[in-house]
């Protein structure tokens, strides 16, 4: 089977692709900001949270 | 057995591309309307759920602009309106605009029903189908009439505003949705009149294109007819101030008076370009006195609560 490989403009070493420092920067960034709307969501869901149960919030059944 | 894989290129695709799928500027005119039929709707909503219902409406219209920008990278490419795109640039792959589009869509609809209402959902659900489906991928391509049509998509988020608000639909957002609805072919045919080239090398039918510079002129004044009694409709109906009545009356009989030097022009597009940048003023106009409005009201009524307290 021959396979033609395309992955050509991307550095390799034996253990897969090296990124290059564009594609380390475009990575880093994009993880940041996946945190940052991750983060934002749990919030948002915390104050709703908050909002619809009001003080039944601090009641725990047994 | 030959087998070619595909190019698989790790992505270089930065925040702003991704943010740049959004289409931010659309975002901002679809929280703004969806904002006026919220805070306009009877009753009482909490700020935090208020907030939320906006955060998802906004999410849900960002998801619509990246599956548009998904389909539609094709024709993207060939107009110098859109080339500058992330997918058209090779920043973004359409793959990845997809799966970015789907994730935000779902998210926003699923979110939207748990913490607010799953009328507003649907709502919401539904204008992004609208948008992508019978839009994009339907009419932009197949009639004139696509930007008449798939303007219904942008001119639902005052009803999903007021959906949120309320749980239910109203004669009020509906008159907001009239609203943008015949304020959409105006604003565009405008735009595509000095366009249409743009439009032509992409293969889109839009009317100039189709129908001749004549037809689409013609057709500015009928809308605008239609769009400036529409834009009055607020205060004739009484959910809406003397203001509001000033400032539709006015800012309709400006429109009107653009569409008819827009019809007159024989040369050049300085009128259709007038009557493209006053269009957005016109329709920023009326959903920001509405709101201005609004809030005066409930600030007046309760000022006179605490007097009579």
């Amino acid at each position: 089977m021959m396979v033609s490989d395309a992955m050509d403009e991307t550095p390799k070493t034996e253990d897969g692709i090296r990124l290059t420092e564009q594609q380390l920067r475009a990575r880093r960034s994009r993880s940041i900001a996946i945190a940052l709307a991750l983060g934002a969501f749990v919030v948002v869901i915390f104050l709703v949270t908050l909002v619809k149960l009001g003080s039944n919030v601090l009641t725990r059944p047994m | 057995m030959s087998v070619t894989l595909a190019r698989i290129e790790p992505s270089i695709a930065g925040v702003g591309d991704y943010v740049a799928l959004l289409k931010p500027r659309v975002m901002s005119l679809v929280v703004f309307t969806a904002l006026v039929g919220l805070l306009i709707a009877p009753g009482h909503v909490h700020p935090v759920i208020a907030l939320t219902a906006l955060l998802c409406i906004a999410v849900g219209a960002g998801a619509a602009g990246a599956l548009n920008m998904w389909y539609d990278a094709d024709i993207d490419a060939r107009m110098l309106r859109t080339a500058g795109r992330p997918i058209p640039q090779g920043r973004v792959t359409p793959g990845e605009a997809a799966g970015f589009g789907l994730t935000l869509a779902v998210f926003a609809v699923a979110t939207l029903g748990l913490l607010v209402n799953w009328v507003s959902a649907s709502l919401l659900a539904f204008t992004i189908a609208f948008y992508v489906v019978i839009y994009t991928m339907w009419l932009k391509r197949s009639t004139p009439q696509n930007i008449v049509i798939g303007g219904a998509a942008g001119a639902l988020p005052p009803i999903i505003g007021w959906a949120a608000a309320t749980g239910g639909v109203a004669v009020e957002p509906i008159v907001l949705f009239l609203i943008i609805f015949f304020w959409t072919p105006p604003h565009f045919w405008a735009l595509s009149l000095y366009r249409a080239e743009d439009y032509a090398r992409a293969g889109i039918p839009m009317l100039p294109v189709v129908a001749g510079e004549a037809e689409t002129r013609r057709q500015i004044v009928i809308y605008t007819l239609i769009l400036a009694p529409l834009g009055v409709a607020p205060w004739l109906m009484g959910f809406a101030g003397p203001l509001y009545g000033i400032a539709s009356i006015a800012g309709g009989a400006a429109m009107i008076a653009l569409a008819l030097r827009v019809r007159a022009e024989r040369h050049g597009h300085a009128a259709s370009k007038q009557m493209f940048g006053f269009s957005i003023f016109y329709l920023f106009l009326l959903f920001a006195v509405l709101l201005a409005d609004r809030l005066w009201g409930g600030l007046a009524a309760q000022a006179v609560s605490l007097f009579a307290a």
